[in-house]
This record gives C-alpha cells, sequence and structure tokens, in this order.
C-alpha cells in the first residue's frame, strides 16, 4: 500500500522550503502520469512519503520572449503548448509533438516539466526538445543551475534532477532564418497511443540549398531520448538537390541499432526509423523548394 | 495520513470537504457528494467516462487527486441542468439516440460541453478531437457527433 502525507503550495520559495525540510519528496505537476502510477502500484514509482503538489503555482506557468531564448515555465500544459502563438510561430515542431500527446483531457492536465522529468523512454516533447537544444533550469534553496536538456536526461525514466531541485524553466533558443522542422509519430491510433517510433528534425538550410546545423533526435528508438549525431552529420553540406534518402535511412538505421543492439523490435523499427526521416526530409525539402 | 481541507466550487455551489491524501477528484464526487453521474470507467485516463470541466477545460478527474483543486470550479454532468431545463446538448442527445447503454453519456456530454463553451460553432474535426479521449462502445459514435453538431447549429 502505499502511503504519504500530502503537501501543496502556491509558492516557489516553500515548495523548495519542503523538499529541503522532508527528505523522500515526490513532486506532482499535472498528474497524468503519476496518478495512472499511483492507481496501479508501479513499481516504477520510487518509494516516497511525501506528495509535493506544484500545480497551483503561478510562477512556475509562465511563456516569456527574453533576448534571443522563449522560456517555458515547466506547468505549461499540451494544450497552451499548441496554442500559445510564442510556440506555434517559433518551434512548430514542439507544437506537433504536443499534439500528439493523449487526448483533450491528457493535453489540458498534462505539463511539459512533467514530460521532461518522467523521462519516458517514448515521451513525446523530449526528441523536438533535444533537437531545440533547450535547456532546463533547475532551483533549489542553495541557488540555479542550468543543463542542457540532453545532459540532464540520465536514462530511462532518469534524469540529474536532485532531491532538493525544482525544474523551474524550460529556456529554448531561438532558430535564425532559413531553419526548418518536423516531427512524425507512429502510434497504434491516433488518439491516447504511446509512441511506438517518432522522430523530430530541426535543420538549416542556407541559400544555395545546403543543409547545415542538422538536429535528429528519435523517441521510442533509443532507452531514452537522445540525438543521432552520425545521421547528423551525413545530412550537414549535403545539398537538397542531390541528397539520397535511401542512404540517409540506412545510415539511421544503423546508428539507432548501434546503440540499442539488436533486440526483438529492431525488425520492425529499423526499416520504420528509415520511413521516418524519409518524411521528414522530403516535407522539409518540398517546403524549402517552395519558398525559393 | 493526513486530511486535508478543500474548498471548491461544484456545480455552482461553494464546498468545503476534508479529504484523503490519495482521494481523487472521482472519488470525492461520488463518495463526498453523492454526484455519481460521473462514472469510473478505466481509472487511468484512457476512457473518458470520468471527465468533468475544471476551470473551463475537460479534464480525467481519475488523474487529480481533489487536494491539488482548491479555489477551481467544477462542473459534472448535473450541473448541466438548469432550473429543470435540460440543456441544448443534453436534448440534442435524446433526440439524435446519441444513447444506448448510458455509461459513457455524462463524459460525451461534457467533452461536448466544454468543447461549446470555447468554440460554439465547431467543424466536424473539432467536435471528433473534443472526444478523441472518450470511448463509446455501443453507438459507434456517428450519433454522437451528429447531437453535438446539431446542438451547435442551434
Amino acid at each position: 500500500m502505499i502511503s504519504y502525507e500530502f503537501l501543496t503550495t502556491q509558492k516557489i520559495e516553500e515548495a523548495l522550503n519542503y523538499l529541503d525540510k522532508f527528505s523522500k519528496v515526490h513532486i506532482l505537476a499535472g498528474g497524468t502520469d503519476l496518478l495512472v502510477n499511483l492507481y496501479k502500484e508501479s513499481p516504477r514509482l520510487p518509494h516516497f512519503d511525501y506528495l509535493l503538489d506544484i500545480s497551483s503555482i503561478p510562477e512556475l506557468k509562465v511563456i516569456n520572449s527574453i533576448n534571443n531564448f522563449i522560456e517555458i515555465g515547466p506547468l505549461v500544459t499540451h494544450f497552451r503548448l499548441i496554442n500559445e502563438p510564442l510556440i506555434k510561430n517559433n518551434f512548430p515542431v514542439l507544437m506537433e509533438a504536443a499534439y500528439t500527446i493523449g487526448s483533450t483531457q491528457i493535453r489540458n492536465r498534462g505539463t511539459i516539466g512533467g514530460n521532461i522529468v518522467n523521462a519516458s523512454p517514448a515521451a513525446d516533447l523530449l526528441p523536438p526538445l533535444i533537437t531545440l537544444r533547450a535547456e532546463v533550469e533547475l532551483t533549489s534553496r542553495q541557488g540555479k543551475r542550468v543543463l542542457a536538456l540532453e545532459e540532464f536526461l540520465a536514462g530511462p525514466y532518469k534524469t540529474k534532477l536532485q532531491a532538493n531541485e525544482l525544474l523551474t524553466k524550460i529556456k529554448i533558443p531561438l532558430l535564425g532564418d532559413n531553419y526548418y522542422t518536423d516531427f512524425q509519430k507512429i502510434g497504434r491510433r491516433k488518439a491516447l497511443s504511446i509512441a511506438r517510433l517518432s522522430l523530430a528534425l530541426v535543420t538549416k538550410i542556407d541559400e544555395e540549398g545546403i543543409f547545415q546545423d542538422t538536429r535528429v533526435a528519435p523517441g521510442s528508438a533509443t532507452p531514452y531520448p537522445q540525438s543521432l549525431p552520425l545521421t547528423e552529420e551525413a545530412i550537414n553540406g549535403i545539398s537538397i538537390f542531390q541528397i539520397n534518402l535511401e542512404e540517409i535511412g540506412n545510415i539511421i538505421s544503423k546508428e539507432m541499432v548501434s546503440i540499442t543492439g539488436e533486440r526483438w523490435s529492431t525488425p520492425y523499427k529499423k526499416p520504420t526509423i528509415a520511413v521516418l526521416i524519409k518524411r521528414a526530409l522530403e516535407k522539409i525539402i518540398k517546403e524549402a523548394k517552395n519558398n525559393e | 495520513m493526513n486530511k486535508i481541507t478543500v474548498t471548491f466550487i461544484i456545480n455552482g455551489k461553494e464546498v468545503t470537504l476534508k479529504v484523503g491524501p490519495k482521494e481523487r477528484l472521482l472519488d470525492t464526487l461520488r463518495e463526498q457528494l453523492k454526484l455519481t453521474g460521473t462514472k469510473e470507467g478505466c481509472s487511468v485516463g484512457e476512457c473518458g467516462a470520468c471527465t468533468v470541466i475544471l476551470d473551463g477545460k475537460a479534464v480525467s478527474s481519475c488523474l487529480i487527486l481533489t487536494g491539488q483543486i482548491g479555489g477551481s470550479e467544477v462542473l459534472t454532468v448535473e450541473g448541466l441542468e438548469v432550473d429543470g431545463n435540460l440543456d441544448s446538448l443534453q436534448k440534442a442527445f435524446i433526440d439524435c439516440h446519441a444513447i444506448q447503454c448510458g455509461f459513457c453519456t455524462p463524459g460525451m456530454l461534457i467533452s461536448a460541453k466544454a468543447l461549446l463553451i470555447h468554440n460554439p460553432h465547431p467543424s466536424r474535426e473539432e467536435i471528433k478531437t473534443a472526444l478523441e479521449g472518450n470511448l463509446c462502445r455501443c453507438t459507434g459514435y456517428e450519433q454522437i457527433i451528429e447531437a453535438i453538431e446539431s446542438a451547435a447549429n442551434k
């Protein structure tokens, strides 16, 4: 039987004091993952004595444009990611991924911070956030530190969040001119499906039509979401008029398998990830040609 | 385990309740407030039978602890009827035969209500998106979508 004391607050300061004062505190935000794990008494849920509800801290719900960054509060829901002009206009790849999450009810409640800290291998927002080079701001009573998201993720369902720290901001640098993005996802059905495989792609196409600064991160492909540097390098420097999509497909399949090894799902995922990168590149190339 | 005192508005009336740390909004509605229109289906946020409107948005009441909702406003299927008059959605569900066993109906009505609050004239696609988290194993959805279209056109 899971048993705990319930704590709630509307202030970051008070939340940090609780984290400092008590040990074995689990944080509750939107609850769309945690309440399922509680109900199922999931073994994935670590033992905790206190449940700290942060869902009504207003400061953690803000979206701001500051210098060359968009700063997103961790309590921003998937619904807001889809509807906020700052996200839609700057990071359509994040908006598209948020749109594929769960159902209306889940998107109204689930949060970007929860998706990050839960660190599921199938987390829909992690591939786009990795390709957007997102950073996370972690705050404790001792101060703040900022980590690249990819560095923050430490394994399946594992992050580098310390017991006394709270995720207080997600910072995403604005993309410059000539950047293109795309998100692909395959699930068993459209609504409410966990990604069987997903892929986020961010890339720049210069005036000559050459790919630069390409970033590729798949979801549900590796033990936890991470970028694929060999695939990125293979795309960089190639012209949109000459790229061999079959070859890029082979490279990404090989790179994925080099990380995961041969698994029961490999015969499905190996050709499928090649299809996803081809679809994403085809879409971006078409857009770039239309913009010429 | 500590009890938590929570004050919130349910169907227009303010209530103050003592709730347990593991008590879900669904439990409070059904067991403390005896509002059994809200149904428990899957308990993991996939079927939509427990959908309520929380501060204007459709949410799964099985995925919310009541301790979290102090100061919020909740609307359940019981709150749709005003002074003995059914909501236009309720009438449309009856007129279009959008009900068979009835278990999903409260959740369907609430998801539809949440949609119409923000978007009084939704397209068919928007209706489908609003209902994507509500499962019905009897009607095949067609009559439900028709009922919502007909309520929206009134």
